[in-house]
């Protein structure tokens, strides 16, 4: 008999409860009913298939300026339209793709690895989730409108200030990011909340598994980072623009320079952002094919969370061509160093639990494999541009776009990919085809590395990024094309993934709870989950729960089924403390969203638009907000 | 089948309106994110400062320090009101919920007027230069947040006064007074360094 199949049918009365469960956190049909969804499942879930078309439209982005650039003096893109594309493609993938789907992965498992039933704050949930939305929706609603922002995807001023990048395609990219990271930072909020208070009972720190940790890290570090990249682009770089104020105009005091300190001191945690994410993913697929404990948990948690405060002290990396002060410089570098140290220990921590496991060879240890090998070699050009001398050299080259894609891609794409492929059952309810995501891993393992590994090179013979075209002499175009043809491989790479999931979403075998007799909660949970997770929220003594005796398995008695409730546990020891009820599911939130988003579209046109929003958004608050009759006087 | 054991959490309360709550610590994020806004904006206030020589600018009329800080004991007393409504909340008293938050709305209100007296004072405005940009720039978020949680408060008011009111509203209550405490609280700084910075530190570099 299977562990988790023990946990959920051992309480008399189960029937009945179930019944009560269900009917309590039923979601209501119909058009209102799908705006009005409030269970983290399926936030979850809208978030990572919102974040999957974006990462499509920013990869058929990535096609087009490799078609550009295959071969010498091209003209598929003009010099206007290849701006554009890079912009897009840059701007898509960091704020639409990478953080939102790590948001989602994080919305949809880390309740269930909990032990709880949803997420603390679920109005705020779908609340970040329609915000998201909406500024996926503006910024390409206003591409097809033919308005494109095309200064980058850190839009530098004075090249994105009003002089240089007339038109509303800058104001559209800088409202873009507030909506993205109001999104970010309700997430933020609940899952903080959630991994505090609401873990199973039992569920000391100690036993908090990785991935909540790096949720836990990667959150903290969107509450200190993101007001950062708002006041950036809402403030400094929007109101110069629309209202005429000096924050980057040296004319009148201000200094472009402010700009990119203010941007950085997010955009460098930013990166983090996506990748610790990723760090748990791997941490939590490391400990299920190779079946036992992740070797070192003190150690990878603590390296985790000092790579969390050393994000914060790095971001003048991304300067040292701009001409400050050389002691300032080398701050930076010391510090950029550093932060290969904590990766390291990770690293090792992961080579001695490959090691000492019996490792299953599935789809997902390929490619936590792949990461390790892409994400080592893109750590190794990271320390050697954080050393000043080389990184003058190679400023604004390939071999800095080299780079981050080996650290983004290695470092969280091909992390996701294996979540993919490991929690696909718990996803869906069916396995996904093991061969074909072998296939697939191959294919992007090679895809990947014929694209990006000849940018090193060009890199180092001086190719720039972002220029259009370039001429034959200059001896670059064998490169170029190599890796245009690596990014079509990518590209099949991503087409069998597609046709992997859709078959196996209706024919893959059926998936049992545990199907990889994994350790942690989520497993415990039927596949997919009930809207309220567990019948009974389990009470944990080990650190891997489903792997501990069955003597040590306990469940939570005397909650009330007829309504949504969770259990409240102490932030240390996970005691628990007190039940919640938490709130029904309601269309205000989505009404909110709408409020604020009808402002702040308006805003960029004219600043009077802030009022109208803030109007309207208050409306939507207090709706949300307002008592549901009959009110629970004494529950 | 037996279970091996059961926690039965069963007497444990369905609610709980003290800082233990949830509620409560999502509003210290919201806090939290608020106050990494405004610290960055002092960062942005000194680096620009260290810009040039003469901060501010000649001629500028600087935020009235009399009536900036007379405005101050309205504000801090008004927390007197939200503390008042708290810990009325947590003994769900309504007419102490509802003395608090009208003390609180009142006083704030007093506060409201001392501001806008001494913002129209002003002689330079968001677009005359970098030291106009960051000082309205200041000024104008505050004053933001500051109204849109009274307007919150009110509405809470409204809602204790009306009498339907749960253990959820009343927990309401008692983490509006946190959002308060840190509007107050971050107005200090901001108040130091708009009003007392220039004329303590002098000009730039």
């Amino acid at each position: 008999m299977s562990v988790s199949t023990e946990w959920r049918t051992h309480v008399a009365g189960e029937e009945g409860e179930r019944h009560e469960l269900e009917r309590a956190w039923s979601e209501r049909g119909g058009i209102a009913g799908w705006f009005s969804v409030t269970t983290h499942q399926a936030i979850g879930k809208r978030y990572i298939i919102t974040a999957f078309i974006f990462l499509l439209l920013g990869g058929i982005e990535a096609l087009l300026m490799r078609l550009q650039l295959a071969r010498p003096d091209n003209g598929v893109l003009g010099p206007e339209k290849y701006n554009q594309i890079f912009t897009m493609h840059g701007t898509t993938m960091m704020f639409l793709f990478a953080v939102p789907m790590m948001e989602g992965m994080g919305v949809y498992l880390v309740p269930l690895m909990l032990g709880t039933r949803n997420v603390v704050f679920p109005r705020l949930n779908a609340f970040g989730y329609w915000m998201y939305l909406a500024g996926g929706l503006l910024l390409y609603g206003a591409a097809f409108s033919n308005t494109m922002p095309a200064a980058g995807w850190f839009s530098y001023t004075p090249l994105s200030g009003p002089q240089y990048s007339a038109g509303k395609g800058v104001d559209v990219w800088a409202q873009m990011i507030t909506f993205t990271e109001i999104s970010a930072m309700c997430v933020a909020a609940e899952l903080i909340v959630t991994i505090f208070r609401l873990r199973a009972p039992g569920m000391s720190l100690a036993r908090i598994p990785l991935f909540c940790w790096s949720m836990l890290i990667q959150s903290f570090m969107v509450i200190f980072a993101m007001p950062a990249v708002m006041l950036a682009s809402t403030v400094l770089l929007l109101n110069d623009r629309t209202i005429g104020t000096h924050f980057v105009n040296p004319a009148e005091g201000g200094d472009p320079l402010l700009y990119q300190h203010i941007f950085w001191f997010f955009g460098h945690p930013e990166v983090y952002i996506i990748f610790i994410p990723a760090l748990g993913m791997v941490s939590s697929l490391i400990e299920a094919h190779a079946r036992r404990g992740v070797f070192g948990y003190p150690a990878v948690v603590l390296s985790m969370v000092a790579n969390g405060f050393i994000a914060f002290g790095l971001w003048v990396h991304h300067m040292f061509a701009t001409g400050l002060p050389q002691i300032a410089e080398a701050y930076f570098t010391a510090a950029s160093m550093m932060i290969g140290i904590t990766s390291a220990v990770q690293i090792f921590c992961w080579i001695a639990t490959l090691w000492t496991g019996r490792l299953r060879l599935s789809a997902a240890l390929h490619f936590v494999f792949g990461f390790i090998f892409i994400f080592v070699l893109g750590g190794m050009t990271g320390i050697m541009l954080a050393s000043i001398p080389l990184d003058l050299q190679v400023h604004d080259t390939f071999f800095v776009v080299a780079h981050f894609h080996y650290v983004l891609i290695g470092g969280a794409l091909f992390p996701l990919f294996g979540a993919f492929h490991h929690w696909f059952p718990k996803f869906t309810g069916r396995m996904i085809d093991e061969r074909i995501g072998k296939v697939t891993f191959w294919i992007l393992f090679t895809g990947f590395n014929l694209t990006f590994f000849p940018m090193h090179v060009l890199g180092l013979h001086g190719m720039a990024r972002r220029i259009y075209t370039y001429p034959a002499e200059m001896g670059w175009g064998p490169a170029n094309l190599l890796a245009t043809i690596g990014a079509f491989t990518i590209a099949l790479g991503g087409i069998i993934f597609m046709i992997n999931v859709v078959r196996s979403m209706r024919a893959g075998a059926p998936a049992s709870e545990d199907p990889w007799e994994a350790g942690t909660l989520e497993w415990a949970a039927s596949s997919p989950p009930q809207n309220y997770n567990f019948v009974h929220l389990p009470v944990v003594g080990a650190r891997y729960p489903l792997w501990a005796d069955a003597a040590e398995r306990a469940v939570v008695t005397g909650m009330r089924s007829d309504r949504r409730e969770v259990l409240v546990t102490s932030g240390m020891e996970a005691e628990p403390e007190h039940r919640l009820v938490l709130p029904r599911s309601t269309p205000w939130p989505f009404l909110a969203a709408l409020g604020f988003t009808i402002g702040l579209v308006g805003s960029v046109f004219s600043f009077s638009w802030y009022f109208i929003s803030a109007a309207l958004g208050a409306i939507g608050l207090i709706g949300w907000f307002w008592p549901h009759q009959p009110v629970e006087i004494d529950p | 089948m037996t279970p091996a054991s059961a926690l039965d959490v069963g007497r444990l309360r369905p609610y709980e309106i003290s800082n233990r709550a949830p509620l409560w610590w999502g509003q210290v994020i919201l806090c939290a994110i608020e106050g990494s806004m405004f610290c960055i904006l002092i960062a942005i206030y000194f680096y620009l400062r260290l810009r040039v020589d003469v901060w501010p600018p000649r001629g500028a009329r600087l935020p009235d320090a009399a009536i900036a800080s007379w405005a101050l004991a309205p504000l801090i007393l008004s927390m007197a009101g939200s503390y008042m409504a708290s810990e009325a909340a947590k003994k769900d008293s309504r007419g102490g919920m509802i003395f608090g938050l009208a003390a609180n709305l009142l006083l704030a209100g007093v506060f409201l007027v001392l501001r806008y007296l001494d913002w129209r004072g002003l002689n330079f405005n968001w677009a005359s230069d970098a030291h106009g940009t960051v000082v309205w720039t200041i000024l104008f978020l505050h004053t933001f947040d500051v109204v849109a949680d009274l307007l919150m408060t009110l509405v809470l008011m409204i809602i204790i006064a009306s009498g339907r009111y749960g253990p959820k509203q009343r927990l309401g209550v008692h983490v509006d007074s946190v959002v308060w405490y840190f509007l107050v609280a971050i107005w200090l700084p901001l108040y130091a360094v708009i009003v007392w910075a220039p004329r303590i530190l002098g000009g730039g570099q």
